[in-house]
Formats: structure tokens, C-alpha cells, sequence
């Protein structure tokens, strides 16, 4: 479980990063949504090998997961949904002042208006 | 200690309130400007308490064991939270006089104080995650900030800003979950106690790097500098004096706060590479203001340079450097938000930020002049005043551990520095200006002799702590006795926290 947790996390990171080094910034924005999937993801498997434990409910015995990284994620998720619509509304902006998407485009409306 | 969480809430439902109140105008700024005062109080009440050494502990939710949410409150975070009051009082009052009343952004106010409680948060936290809620608090804030009155072609210039600290904030959070696995615990008193057995193991020193690497990016040390110039100067300037004071400056504390109370004080190798990058920043820092021609674009760089000074001098690692990087913390944190504003004040008389086209403000401004002259010098380290202390301690660090190199790599940063606020003088006030003033803006017009009474006020401070330097010394010793006290932290925390229940 956690050696294929570990190849999706390596993946997940790898596609994220080649994402972000585009030109579009449609394509940044979702490279970064890849990226935070994988940091989340990474986190979630702090709580180590899950198989054979129960969800931390109260009354069901032990062995619990772990519930700490479940609360991180949480609260990483929540922010990184906050960002994200502060991204699509800047990249709506980009696109109502530049009438492009990409940073070439953009450059280039700069630099003859 | 209850008086803690005054610190955080007070900023916050401030916040709240006046996003929610319908009209900008009087009532508004009077409430802002109320809590402003009263989180100044609150900040010098916890120095006052703290002065002697002692910790504030407060246990959220009153958790037991090392799980719940701790804010711990020492010397150094409370000489921290004073500095983030103060500027914070200096810039909302600086742009209450700038903007007339009606012309306010409704947002600026309450994002303001947002970033208010990202930045004290960080700085009274006790534990990793929270300490990640809070840059995030702090971050989002300043996104909206730095968006919220720029023109779309200034925008771009901020998405430097926003990809370094998108990914900053992703690492920083793959960082507190990897030490919780680690260490199997977020808590700093639970990290530092663990982490005793844990030095020379790999994945440790790893996590070790990555967390420096991570608040190294928000202090904007070499080589991840480079969003920092090229965002401040497209900020209004009450925004853009906040920025430069207290942002930068919450990376810088999560260093010297990690290293001293969080990580075992036995990693010399990661102190020694952190002396070297720090010079490095102070080089490219100070040759990058030498290439700037306008006056906000020199003193950006100038931040890169100072904050290399401040993480040399927290990489020496002696009792006695640390205890110079808090008192030049303190320092620069001042004279860079006056500078700041003096700088805006000489956009709004010269209606231009290029030095080329300005000139002649000697004589339409003599008193802001002298304010200039006194904060350049301060900065540039000239005797008597606060920055020159400051240079002193951390030139004598220098010398006490031999790093000669890094001795040199000092001085010539701070001769530059000279150079470069000589520049500013030149071409802003000393030299005749090519062209004639352009007639006034009509409309309101901002009110000057009250914008610069701000900027006397915070030299003011910043002179007394050059003239006063011994009782500030003392005081940062102080500090850093404190934050270097790691089993007495450890303890403290303890102490604070409510017995495990039993099973």
C-alpha cells in the first residue's frame, strides 16, 4: 500500500511541477491544484499502513488510523480551495486585461498596446 | 494566560467588523485605529510580563498531552509583536492622512488587519502546523493587498510573488506532515524534546533543510529573492511599508526560532551553510539597489541586504550573535517602514518615483529631508544611531568566531549601502529637478505635514533605540537567553499543559 502510495505521490509531484513551468496560466492553476492533491496525499500516508485498522470512531476498538494527518489535510484542503478561487478569479482578470492567457501573449500586448 | 489571545482576536474581529460595516468614512477608521492602539497595549503588557525571562503559555481548548493547538509568548515573540503593533499603528495612520476619507478601498482596512493576525499568529504560535495557518493567513491577505488596487499591467509584476509563496506554503506543509511522522509531533516543546536523539540521522538533517528552505523563501534569502523587488514597489505605499517591515521579517523570526528553540543546537553545518547564504543575499542584495533607479526599487533590494545581515548574524550561533540579530531585527523593522514611507511621501511632492526626473526636495520638504537623512544613515550604520549599533554586535559575532570573509562581505555591504541612500539623496532632494513640477492633481489632496509627523514619530522611536542601545541590548540579550533556553521551554510548556486523563 504505501509503495504504491509513495509511486502515485513521485507522479502526482512530477506531472504537478511540469504543469506549473507552462506558459498558460490555465495550465499553472492546474498544475498547482495537482500539486497541493500530491502534498495532501504525501501527508495522508504519514498515518503509515492503514490495512487491517478501523476509521478513529469512539466505541469501535482498537487499532485506529492515525487521525492527526486527516485533521492537516483538512485544514490544507480548506486553504488551498480558498487560493484556488482567489486563482480563477486572477486569471479571470488576466484574461478581461490582457485578452489572452498565456504570458507570452501578455508580454506581448505590453509591449505594443 | 489569558492576555494572549487579546493579541489575536482583537486584530481579527476588527477585521470582521469593519468588512462588514456598509460605509468607509470616519466611524470605520476610528474603530480600526482604536484596536490598532489596543493591540499596542497589549503587545507592550506582554514584554512588560515576559521581560524577566519568563514564558506565557496558553493551551487552546485545554487539550491534554502534545495534540491541541499551544501559544507560547517569550521575550523575543513579544519584542516581535510590539514591532508588528507599532508599524501597524505608523501605517494605518499614515494612510489615513494619505487617502482622503471617501476614496478608501472598502477591502484595505480589513485585509490589513487580516495580515495583522497571520503575522502575530506566527509569531505567539506554538507549534509547527499553526505556525503554517498562520503564513497562510498572512499570504492570502497580502494577495488581496497586492491585487486589490493595482493596474492590470502592475499584476503581473506580482505573480513572481504569488508562485513562490504558492509553492512555499505546499513544501512548508509537506514539511509539518513529514515531521510528524518523523517525530510524532507538531508541538515545538514535543519537537525539540524528541529531536535531541535524532541528530546526525538523515532524514532529520533533510527535514531540517527543507524547513529552512521554506522560510528562507518568505524572508527572501539567495538565491529565491528574486519576487521580492519586483512585487513591494506595485503596492500602495502604507501597504508596501507594512509589507517591507513585518513580512520579510516573519520569515526571518521562523528561522531564528526554529534554530534556536525548535531544532538541537549541535547542527553546526547547517548554521555555517546558513552564515554563507546570508552573505550571499547581502552581496546580491545591496548590488542589486545599486542598479535600481527609483526610490522604492533601491530600498526593496535593500531589504534582501539587511535581512542577509540579521541571518548572518543567527548562523554565527553564538549567545551573544543572537542577541545582535534580535536588536538589528528590531532596528531595521522601524527604519525600513519610515523609509518606506518617506519614499511615498517623495512620490506624492515629486509626482514620480524615478530619480531622474525628481529633484529639489530639499527645498519643498526640509524636515522630511532631515527624517531621510537620519533613517539612510540608520541604515547604512552611522553612529550614533540604531543601525550602527546594530552593524557593531554583528561585526564583533564576526569576529569572535573568525568568519573574516564573512567580516568583509559585511563592511562592503554596508559601504553600498551608503552609497546607494547617497543616491537616493542626490537625486531626490539634493539636485535641482530637470523639468518643472506638473500642476497639482485637483480633487482632495493628501495631508503632508500629518504624513510626515508619522514618519517623525517612528524615527523618533528608531532614535531612541540608537541612543538608548544599552537598555535595548540588554533586552535583546535577554530574549535570546530566552530562546536559546530549550529545556526551560520544554518545561515551561509542560507545566502549562492540563494532565493526560486517565484511562
Amino acid at each position: 500500500m504505501l509503495i504504491e502510495t509513495a509511486i502515485l505521490v513521485g507522479f502526482l509531484f512530477g506531472a504537478g511541477t511540469w504543469l506549473v513551468l507552462q506558459g498558460s496560466f490555465v495550465r499553472i492553476l492546474f498544475g498547482f491544484l495537482v500539486l497541493s492533491n500530491a502534498a495532501n496525499l504525501l501527508v495522508l500516508s504519514v498515518s503509515g499502513d492503514p490495512s487491517g485498522k478501523s476509521a478513529p470512531l469512539a466505541f469501535l476498538g482498537a487499532p485506529y488510523v492515525d487521525p492527526l494527518p486527516q485533521a492537516l489535510i483538512l485544514t490544507a484542503i480548506v486553504i488551498g480551495f480558498g487560493t484556488t478561487a482567489y486563482l480563477v478569479f486572477l486569471l479571470y482578470r488576466f484574461f478581461v486585461d490582457f485578452r489572452t492567457t498565456t504570458f507570452d501573449g501578455a508580454r506581448e500586448k505590453e509591449e505594443k498596446p | 494566560m489569558n492576555l494572549i489571545i487579546a493579541i489575536l482576536l482583537l486584530p481579527f474581529f476588527t477585521a470582521a467588523f469593519s468588512a462588514l460595516m456598509p460605509k468607509v468614512g470616519t466611524a470605520r477608521r476610528g474603530l480600526v485605529a482604536l484596536s490598532a492602539w489596543l493591540q499596542l497595549a497589549v503587545a507592550l503588557a506582554l514584554v512588560e510580563l515576559t521581560r524577566g525571562g519568563e514564558r506565557l503559555v496558553l493551551p487552546l481548548g485545554g487539550w491534554p498531552g502534545r495534540f491541541g493547538i499551544v501559544l507560547a509568548v517569550d521575550l523575543f515573540s513579544a519584542i516581535m509583536v510590539t514591532l508588528a503593533a507599532v508599524c501597524s499603528v505608523a501605517i494605518l495612520h499614515y494612510g489615513f492622512f494619505e487617502t482622503p476619507r471617501r476614496e478608501e478601498h472598502p477591502l484595505r482596512l480589513p485585509l490589513l488587519q487580516f495580515l495583522v493576525v497571520g503575522t502575530q499568529l506566527a509569531f505567539i504560535t506554538g507549534d509547527l502546523f499553526n505556525l503554517f495557518v498562520a503564513f497562510e493567513i498572512l499570504l492570502i491577505a497580502s494577495y488581496g493587498l497586492m491585487t486589490l488596487e493595482s493596474s492590470g499591467a502592475e499584476i503581473r509584476h506580482a505573480f513572481p510573488y504569488f508562485a513562490i509563496n504558492l509553492i512555499g506554503g505546499l513544501l512548508f506543509f509537506c514539511a509539518a506532515g513529514l515531521t510528524y511522522g518523523l517525530l510524532g509531533t507538531l508541538n515545538f516543546a514535543g519537537i525539540a524534546e524528541r529531536a535531541g536523539a535524532m541528530t546526525g540521522d538523515a532524514r532529520f538533517s533533510g527535514l531540517a533543510v527543507l524547513l529552512l528552505c521554506v522560510f528562507g523563501m518568505k524572508a527572501g534569502l539567495f538565491p529565491l529573492y528574486f519576487w521580492l523587488p519586483k512585487s513591494y514597489p506595485i503596492v500602495p505605499t502604507p501597504v508596501a511599508a507594512f509589507f517591507s517591515g513585518m513580512l520579510t521579517k516573519v520569515g526571518v523570526y521562523a528561522v531564528l526560532r526554529l534554530l534556536t528553540t525548535v531544532l538541537p543546537h549541535e547542527m553546526g553545518w547547517l548554521h555555517t551553510a546558513l552564515a554563507w547564504v546570508a552573505g550571499a543575499t547581502m552581496l546580491f542584495g545591496v548590488a542589486g539597489a545599486i542598479a535600481q533607479n527609483t526610490i522604492r526599487g533601491i530600498l526593496s533590494y535593500h531589504i534582501l541586504s539587511q535581512i542577509g545581515y540579521i541571518v548572518l548574524a543567527i548562523g554565527l550561533f553564538t549567545p551573544f550573535s543572537i542577541a545582535a540579530a534580535i536588536f538589528y531585527l528590531a532596528h531595521h523593522i522601524i527604519v525600513k517602514t519610515s523609509l518606506f514611507l518617506i519614499g511615498g511621501v517623495a512620490n506624492r511632492l515629486e509626482a514620480t518615483d524615478e530619480l531622474d526626473a525628481m529633484g529639489g526636495l530639499w527645498k519643498q520638504a526640509p524636515f522630511l529631508g532631515v527624517l531621510f537623512l537620519f533613517q539612510a544613515f540608520s541604515l547604512a550604520g552611522i553612529p550614533p544611531l540604531s543601525g550602527f549599533w546594530g552593524k557593531l554586535l554583528i561585526l564583533i559575532a564576526t569576529v569572535q568566531t573568525r568568519e573574516y570573509l564573512l567580516l568583509a562581505i559585511a563592511l562592503l555591504a554596508g559601504l553600498l549601502t551608503l552609497f546607494s541612500m547617497l543616491k537616493i539623496w542626490n537625486g531626490a532632494f539634493w539636485k535641482e529637478r530637470p523639468a518643472p513640477l506638473p500642476p497639482p492633481p485637483s480633487g482632495n489632496r493628501p495631508n503632508l505635514p500629518r504624513m510626515i509627523a508619522v514618519i517623525a514619530g517612528l524615527t523618533l522611536i528608531s532614535l531612541s533605540i540608537g541612543l538608548g542601545a544599552e537598555w535595548f541590548y540588554q533586552l535583546a540579550r535577554q530574549a535570546a537567553e530566552t530562546a536559546l533556553d530549550q529545556p526551560g521551554y520544554v518545561r515551561d510548556i509542560a507545566r502549562a499543559l492540563p494532565p493526560p486523563p486517565l484511562p
